[in-house]
């Protein structure tokens, strides 16, 4: 019955949702002139998320802490923006914005965070977790001196130590197309199946994950039972479709505080059902809308309790619910359907926002009815981002989904361990220092030679030894996530999410690099400029003096841009050098979230030119105000990266005023699309797309009041830009703006 | 021959149809009083072969599709016909086209109607709707540019006029008007663009110790110039 009027394939014997929608989906050419507005109890229902959001805003950033329960599945009942009108139901805690603690992945963590918004952690907490062992106590029980030293002189950053990982997509749209009966009684056989094996380490600990992740998909039938919904039964119509995943996602989310929890790529198998409606005459447009919205609505609700000092590193409270649109079969068919524009409408009927993280899996063969509406909707709102579908079904096929920013994996058939990055500007100011950070001094890496102060360094000795730090270091890195991910999946393992894979996943193991344009620009500095070091008392290289010009990368001038090539190259080969945790793949990706800022203050000056403390581009962007020759260029450069030794993703930011882009929204559309198939033809990966102008953000950094929904694209996701702390506002305005004279 | 580049700028988006890069050549005969870019006046700049230049601006051909291109500005480009033409070769085997951003203020000799006639489109200045004014903001009449614009007219090349409107010169719709009243007959002509007088290119008189007739003068309000525009395109109807 629920699976009536269905095209039958593969799926309906295995579980193959990729094959469910290649069958099912209606595609769509048309334009964006069906679209519709939000309905009175939308309305109603967003008038009171904005009330709370504002108040959310003037307290502080966070509105309501419940530092007693525990975050989890069951521990609350349930909530609702407004009881009786929400018609896609379920709250991560019993009230809107109410935040729960989570001390899993770090329980001093919880304690502080509870702490910096007024809250004590309750008794009963502190008294479970004294006898309980947390992923963040865990891998400090075996990190290695040098290990904690690299961590404290920020050379590894952001490194998923004392918060959950995130970046694992449950492949939720599972739940209404199967209903959780047959996916349990899938996994018990798998269990089964699995059992019959000999029992060696990979075995047990295989089976131990089967066993936690079969009590949480128990966990999960409850929970919706609390809503009054039936889950162990597939969804039979659009609103249960969407309402059975989103429980997925709910789930997810009450029981892990990862970095990214990202929703998948929904919006094709989503349409499948809302057309059936339509066609059966169950659901209108307007209807249609309503339902989208309201999903919408409750992706913008999903909070986190942070400290203060994930802020610095991930600006503006970000989730990452990231919602992957559009893309191609691998038979060459587009993927976009009438809910694609839907889910893009949603900017419209509730304004800009920052989350969900809506990001566009661009094609040169999409349809230019969907281009044109996607660029219409970055220009008016600021909130979307674009991948290359062309450059990522090569390697992760047509049924793949983002999560964070720009990390591709294959829905529910692969799983990552995320990595933060590693700071290779700083990697360069220790091969001079002969392995001491030149700030606090310390030896790091083993020790060598410090370079003359008194005569200019000479590029092939400096390469030469870089690349000798370089090694050590992406070996420490590997290491260093090997027993930060062991002790994850032991602690803090993600038993809802990783239900909803295939019982043996692909897994991925994400490094990350930071300060590429700084390294890229210092080293061509040491190649065609003349570059002295300066030494201090201490006897450390703290500065250069950079005499004469020298090609800088983001100008599309090869002889700057092969360096950046090689940079990532040659440190993706040094990585793959050592052995991973559970035989993941490496990857690699360049992108800096917010981090960038941070990253700056912890690195000393760089031959580039760059002063001690002063902020790297984020991501794979060239410096600011180095980019001389404009946009396109800039664009260029970037696009030259290789994606096949970064497939974690290749982040850069590209922020241009209307004026520049054309003299009317019509050309502006025309031009923009022109922009983004130009860069994506070279085989780029991924674009922020910001238009706006300079003076409106300086003009909301000092009337917030303004500009409440002010949204802006920084590395690889969207913020409120009232939500970041001055100093990322400031280093946001300086950033290259392309802008006509 | 070589030419005498002074910038380049790979995203021009608003100087011609599509996705355009635009080539500043150095030198012109003008000596505008609100020119933005003096620096260009004088040829200088880096001389380059036009091989190079047009192997530069193929970089940008993925964004170019059926309508972009380069489009060659200045300094007055014309100046350099001889050198546009030769990079007009190549940009042909090359598939890529070229507009022409002038003043018009250049004799129309051999090379420059050659540049015109093979240029995808022109985008002229129209800087002052009478000589006196044109002699007194620009040092030279407006016989040349008038006959440049005749010129496009006898060739049927498409074209976009330009003017830049000054607070307290031309910021007024009875200006304007004797500017539509000159355009209106030309079929030629398929948009009029009002620029907004701007300071942003001040320091750069500065810099050069060059002095700044128009020093002290505000740039022109955003509304004034929708209001202008709004107004020059009821009066031509393009």
């Amino acid at each position: 019955m629920e699976w009536r009027k269905f095209k039958k394939g593969n799926w309906t014997n295995t579980i193959d949702v990729s094959d469910f929608i290649k069958l099912n989906y209606t595609p769509y050419c048309g334009d964006a002139s069906f679209l519709r507005g939000k309905t009175k109890r939308t309305e109603r229902v967003f008038e009171r998320v904005q009330e709370l959001l504002i108040k959310e805003n003037e307290n502080g950033g966070v509105l309501n802490v419940d530092p007693n329960h525990v975050s989890s599945l069951l521990t609350f009942g349930p909530g609702y923006v407004i009881e009786g009108e929400d018609l896609i139901v379920g709250l991560q805690t019993d009230e809107p914005l109410k935040r729960a603690v989570n001390p899993f992945a770090g329980y001093r963590n919880a304690v502080q965070a509870c702490k910096a918004y007024g809250y004590e952690i309750g008794e009963n907490v502190t008294n479970e977790f004294k006898y309980r062992t947390t992923h963040n106590t865990g891998v400090f029980r075996v990190y290695t001196d040098t290990m904690k030293k690299a961590r404290h002189v920020g050379i590894l950053t952001g490194l998923p130590d004392a918060y959950a990982r995130g970046r694992i997509i449950g492949d939720y749209r599972r739940i209404a197309l199967y209903g959780m009966d047959y996916l349990i009684e899938q996994r018990q056989l798998d269990k089964k199946r699995i059992g019959e094996r000999d029992m060696d380490e990979d075995t047990i600990r295989l089976l131990e994950d089967i066993e936690r992740q079969l009590e949480f998909m128990k966990q999960l039938v409850v929970m919706a039972g609390q809503y009054g919904c039936d889950i162990t039964r597939p969804a039979s119509n659009a609103q249960e479709a969407i309402q059975w995943l989103y429980f997925g996602y709910l789930g997810a989310v009450k029981e892990q505080n990862g970095a990214a929890n990202s929703i998948g790529r929904i919006s094709a198998f989503i349409d499948i059902y809302i057309q059936r409606d339509i066609e059966e005459g169950n659901l209108d447009e307007v209807s249609a809308q309503e339902l989208v919205d309201d999903l919408i609505i409750k992706m913008r609700l999903v909070r986190h309790l942070r400290t203060p000092e994930y802020n610095e590193l991930f600006a503006g409270d970000p989730v990452w619910v990231t919602c992957s649109l559009a893309g191609m079969t691998e038979d060459g068919k587009p993927m976009v359907t009438k809910t694609c524009f839907r889910f893009l409408q949603t900017l419209y009927n509730l304004g800009p926002s920052a989350e969900p993280n809506i990001t566009v899996l661009w094609a040169q063969d999409l349809p230019e009815g969907f281009k044109k509406f996607c660029a219409k909707v970055s220009i008016d709102t600021d909130s979307i981002q674009y991948e290359n579908d062309d450059v990522m079904r090569k390697d992760f096929g047509d049924d793949y989904s983002i999560a964070c920013c720009v990390s591709a994996m294959k829905t529910g058939k692969q799983m990552q361990f995320f990595g933060a990055r590693c700071n290779l500007a700083k990697v360069l100011l220790m091969t001079l220092n002969g392995g001491k950070d030149e700030i606090y001094g310390e030896q790091i890496a083993p020790e060598g030679e410090v370079f003359a102060a008194d005569k200019p360094l000479v590029y092939e000795e400096v390469l030469e030894r870089f690349k000798t730090y370089a090694a050590w270091m992406a070996k420490l890195y590997v290491n260093t996530m090997n027993v930060i991910h062991y002790m994850h999946d032991r602690y803090a393992y993600e038993r809802l999410m990783m239900s909803l894979h295939d019982v043996e996943p692909e897994r991925l193991m994400a490094f990350g690099i930071s300060g590429l344009s700084v390294l890229a620009d210092s080293l061509s500095a040491i190649k065609y400029a003349k570059v002295t070091p300066v030494k201090d008392e201490r006897g450390l290289i703290v500065d250069f003096v950079t005499e004469g010009e020298f090609p800088k990368y983001g100008n599309d001038d090869d002889r700057a841009d092969e360096i950046a090539q090689w940079i990532t190259e040659f440190f993706y080969d040094e990585l793959c050098k050592t052995k991973t945790y559970r035989g993941a793949k490496h990857t690699l990706s360049i992108l800096t979230i917010t981090s960038n800022v941070v990253y700056g203050k912890k690195t000393g000056s760089t031959p580039d030119g760059r002063k001690a403390g002063e902020p790297f581009a984020p991501g794979a962007n060239p410096m600011h105000g180095r980019d001389a020759e404009g946009a396109l260029a800039s664009l260029n450069s970037v696009a030259k990266l290789c994606y096949d030794c970064c497939q974690d993703g290749i982040s850069n930011t590209f922020s241009i005023t209307p004026e520049t882009l054309g003299h009317n929204e019509d050309e502006r559309v025309e031009k923009l699309v022109d922009v983004l198939d130009g860069y994506f033809v070279q085989h780029a990966h991924h674009l922020n797309v910001n238009v706006l102008n300079r003076q409106k953000l300086i003009d909301a950094m000092n009337n917030p009041a303004l500009y409440p929904s002010l949204t802006i694209r920084v590395s690889g996701y969207a913020v409120n830009f009232n939500k970041l702390t001055k100093d990322k506002q400031l280093e946001v305005i300086s950033r290259t703006f392309h802008e006509k004279m | 021959m070589k030419g005498y580049v002074h910038s380049f700028e790979s995203l021009a988006a608003v100087d011609g149809l599509g996705i355009r890069c635009a080539v500043f050549l150095s030198g012109c005969p003008l000596r505008c009083a609100y020119c933005h870019n003096p620096d260009t006046w004088n040829r200088g700049g880096v001389e380059t072969e036009p091989e190079l230049l047009v192997k530069k601006i193929a970089r940008y051909k993925p964004y170019f599709k059926a309508d972009g291109g380069v489009t060659f500005s200045g300094g007055e480009p014309l100046c350099q016909a001889e050198f546009i033409r030769e990079c007009a070769l190549l940009l042909e085997n090359a598939g890529i086209n070229y507009a022409i951003d002038t003043s018009g203020a250049v004799a129309l000799d051999e090379n420059v109607k050659a540049v015109l006639e093979n240029a995808q489109m022109v985008i002229l200045d129209l800087k002052f709707a009478d000589n006196e004014s044109y002699e007194k903001y620009t040092g030279v009449g407006i016989k040349r540019t008038l006959e440049t614009l005749n010129h496009l007219e006898s060739i049927g090349k498409d074209t976009w006029i330009r003017t830049v409107v000054v607070p307290g010169i031309n910021d007024s719709e009875a200006e304007i008007q004797r500017y539509t009243e000159l355009i209106k007959g030309f079929s030629c002509v398929k948009r009029y663009e009002l620029l907004g007088f701007h300071t942003m290119g001040f320091f750069k008189y500065e810099k050069l110790g060059v002095e700044n007739p128009f020093k002290g003068k505000q740039a022109l309000e955003d509304d004034v110039l929708k209001r202008l525009q709004e107004f020059a395109d009821n009066k031509l109807n393009i």
